[in-house]
């Protein structure tokens, strides 16, 4: 039903409604994909926004060359190879060790492709000329969001999906039970890089402009921290919420008063972290039946 | 015949020996008990026969093929599965996808979910859970909590286990029925036992034989009447009279 | 040509002596609380504006906000140690949950602070000029706010390791950073460790900041840089190590001034969090992992 919605919705309202709707679509690939590793194994990333990087240069480099469809799939698979190629010995570091080498590897990957620009192509950024319709865009990324959060739903109630959950809840009584722990975790963290590979490329024509700056910038790890626990960090449905929170905040604020938007984003995750760890789509939902009991009742 | 053999197993961790020259030969059908003092390396002689630990030298044969330094999950896979001494359940997954968890990845490799599911409900009947499937396992009593280690590693379809002090902590009466359990997983279910306890009641009625470790070496083996009456074995455990 | 080499050495030499206070720093915190400051670096960021906006607005010497920094700090550390991670230390039963869940803490403080810094002061590239006479050490010439800096960072870690060897404190800390049980069993108040560990780790990483202000530009975002370079050290000198953590400064200050010459600047960053990957993954084992 809501599809259906989402599907005719961009011809009756404004673009800039249209544009905001992407921007939550986006967010909810994103975080979909990250919980996919971090949510449902334990093992939390900071270092997303390598992905959508690459993402995003495949298609500076690829744009012209050819059609859009065809470059945004190869965004996902370049992440997705590029996680894999790394994964393994990567997934051997447990706890805030993994989390801090994840955010080191993204700020590594920066660097390089700085360094890379300078040295080859004399610029830092890249313009993208010739960039399609916004309603091509919303629709690519209705296609991706959704993607994303089918294939998390699927997993999350898969064989492979108990595997990955006993992987967070104890990883050698998960691995003295027969789960390849190395092999599960490895495929998780390639399927988590997929997605935000096809983001980054749908994204980086969206902007016309790239730089390793914005593309590969920790603050997209962090807002996907904060939508992530915003909803749960294991809850399908959980990224839906976080995304149209961080966006409605971020609309408010992000063109006028970016560093508060920072801020309160650090604030409302502390107190995440600190008190409501398990995010606020149960509590959200238990207080709406409640309140609906309640008015049924009365009335 | 021989089911799992160790030869000539040492482990070190840098200068400490926790285990030196081990050998021993459990044979199918067997209940075999493993005592030692405190610190005697039994646990670690289970880490390095289940592969969480490489043995410093030494092979382990288990029916028949070698599986020293392989991993965890593959030991499992091929049969043999050990529990924990401190019971390790998935605290916020149900009592039965806990289970389940070893249907699908133990030496069944069951796929389905449906048939996987099947199998736990049957396992949790035979170890008495069948009240509490759907109670997140911590939500569980002690004694509960080492029925689901038990009904876990029954999941996992073993041909052996080794359980690592599962009566711990048991009043007289849970006990009691422990023992049938454990007795009832050799008699109908054709499981072999490598059984590491401290209670020397319970051990030396479920055992048909007993390994004495101390130290990290063996220093006796056989049968309970026997060993009890090891003079070595008895000052290993500082005069105290093993009461048969 | 020596004189070259000689020059090397010195800035090496002096940009070590800041590494070792960071490093130390960042250890305290580590080797008490087992907890990965990852914030670190924006407390040196608010030491140098600390010190910037005092020399800047009210002339008053950097030598001298050197204390008034290193108090800004400390009473961050102790208000953020006190109201946010004994509390969290205190309601978190699974180690490897708290582990987690400060990093991410001390990672949205980063961003506080980053974006904090941003409004009060704008994100432009600051500077002061302070002490730029050229001194000559050696046949070398030097300036000499680098040597000022050198000599008192020397003086903090002489200062820090007296602390730790010789008073009671330095011994508690030193306890509880071998053996967290063993210590409480002794009668150690560990929550005031903490809460110590919290004040001086900051302090410290404020003093560097104030030196490093002295000679470097600064921005709201130069922390990071710095929490990466000083977790290098903590890891190659030995996480909990402080004594390692004081020499590998010095160490890594040569090695990468030493490096960058032979190079070019501009890998600066690369070599830095590719040494940073590589250390995290080959680290030596039972250093990084549970058994710490």
């Amino acid at each position: 039903m809501a599809i259906v919605i989402l599907l005719i919705l961009p011809f009756f309202i404004s673009d800039y409604i249209v544009s905001v709707l992407l921007n939550i679509l986006m967010w909810i690939a994103l975080t979909e994909s990250w919980m996919i590793l971090s949510g449902y194994t334990g093992y939390i990333s900071l270092g997303h926004a390598a992905f959508f990087g690459v993402g995003a240069y495949i298609m500076a480099l690829l744009w012209r060359k050819l059609p859009f469809f065809a470059i945004v799939p190869l965004g996902g698979l370049s992440s997705m190879f590029l996680a894999f190629a790394i994964g393994f010995p990567c997934l051997r570091i447990r706890g805030p060790y993994f989390v801090i080498l994840t955010l080191g590897l993204s700020e590594f990957t920066k660097y390089l492709f700085i360094n890379w620009e300078v040295n080859v192509s004399g610029t830092v950024g890249r313009i993208l000329m010739g960039a399609p319709d916004l309603h091509i865009f919303y629709y690519s990324m209705l296609v991706i969001a959704g993607l994303g959060v089918a294939v998390a739903s699927w997993i999350r109630s898969s064989r492979f999906g108990v595997g990955l959950r006993s992987i967070k809840e104890d990883e050698e009584a998960a691995e003295s039970l027969g789960i390849n722990t190395s092999v599960y975790k490895w495929l998780a963290f390639g399927i988590s890089a997929f997605f935000p590979g096809l983001v980054g490329s749908v994204m980086a024509l969206r902007w016309t402009y790239i730089d390793p700056y914005t593309v590969f910038n920790p603050i997209v790890s962090f807002q996907i921290i904060v939508i992530a626990f915003l909803g749960g960090v294991t809850e399908v449905e959980g990224p839906l919420l976080g995304a149209i929170v961080l966006t409605l905040i971020s609309e408010v604020l992000w063109a006028k008063y970016p560093y508060y938007y920072m801020i309160i984003l650090g604030v409302i995750l502390i107190i995440l972290v600190y008190f409501i760890p398990t995010g606020i789509l149960e509590p959200l939902k238990g207080l709406i039946k409640s309140r609906v009991a309640l008015k049924w009742r009365s009335s | 015949m021989a089911f799992l053999v160790g030869k000539n197993i040492s482990k070190k961790f840098g200068g400490l020996t926790a285990l030196h020259h081990i050998e021993f030969q459990i044979d199918s059908g067997e209940i075999v008990g493993l005592i030692g003092p405190n610190g005697a390396g039994k646990t670690t002689l289970f880490n390095v026969i289940s592969g969480m630990y490489s043995p410093t030298s030494g092979e382990i044969y288990f029916e028949g093929n070698e599986i020293t330094g392989l991993k965890p999950h593959l030991i499992c896979r091929k049969g043999l599965t050990r529990t924990f001494q401190i019971v390790r359940p998935f605290f916020n997954m149900t009592v039965l996808e806990n289970v389940m968890v070893g249907s699908f990845f133990g030496g069944a490799q069951i796929r389905s979910k449906a048939k996987a599911e099947e199998e736990a409900l049957h396992i949790l009947k035979f170890v008495g859970l069948q009240e509490r499937i759907h109670l997140p396992a911590k939500g569980l009593t002690s004694a509960d909590r080492k029925r689901l280690e038990l009904a876990k590693s029954l999941a996992t379809k073993p041909k052996m286990l080794l359980l690592d002090e599962v009566l711990a902590g048991l009043t007289p009466t849970e006990m009691s029925q422990a023992m049938a359990l454990i007795e009832a997983i050799r008699r109908e279910l054709g499981i072999t036992i490598l059984i590491v306890e401290h209670v020397m009641k319970a051990i030396i009625g479920l055992s048909d034989r007993i390994i004495v470790l101390h130290y990290g070496e063996k220093i006796a083996e056989g049968k309970a009447e026997e060993v009890a009456k090891n003079p070595t074995v008895i000052e290993a455990y500082l005069g105290e009279e093993i009461q048969v | 040509m020596e004189e070259r080499v000689l020059q090397l050495i010195f800035v090496g030499l002096i940009i070590g002596s800041i590494y070792s206070l960071i490093a130390v720093g960042l250890n305290l915190i580590y080797g008490t609380m087992r907890l990965l400051n990852i914030a670190h670096g924006e407390l040196i960021m608010v030491g140098a504006y600390t010190t910037f906006w005092l020399f800047t607005l009210m002339g008053i010497s950097p030598l001298f906000s050197l204390f008034l920094s290193g108090l800004a700090s400390a009473l961050l550390g102790a208000l953020i140690g006190q109201f946010i991670f004994l509390p969290t230390i205190r309601k978190t039963k699974s180690v490897v949950v708290l582990e987690s869940n400060s990093l991410l803490i001390f990672f949205a403080l980063s961003i506080i602070f980053q974006n904090v810094a941003s409004l009060l002061w704008s994100a432009d590239i600051r500077g002061y000029s302070y002490l730029t006479q050229i001194v000559k050490i050696g046949g070398v010439p030097l300036m000499l706010n680098r040597l000022t800096a050198f000599i008192t960072a020397l003086i903090i870690s002489v200062l820090c390791y007296l602390l730790l060897q010789r008073t009671m404190l330095g011994k508690a800390i030193r306890a509880l950073i071998q053996d967290r049980e063993a210590s409480q069993l002794v009668g150690i108040n560990t929550k005031r460790i903490y809460l110590f560990s919290f004040t001086i780790s900051f302090a410290m990483a404020g003093l560097a900041g104030c030196l490093i202000s002295m000679f470097y530009e600064i921005t709201p975002f130069m922390g990071l840089p710095y929490t990466i370079t000083a977790f290098i050290v903590i890891v190659l000198g030995g996480l909990g190590n402080i004594m390692g953590s004081l020499l590998g400064g010095f160490l890594l200050g040569l090695v990468e001034t030493i490096g960058i010459s032979v190079t070019s600047p501009g890998l600066r960053s690369i070599i830095s969090y590719g040494i940073f990957i590589a250390v995290i993954l080959i680290r030596p084992k039972g250093i990084l992992g549970r058994g710490v």
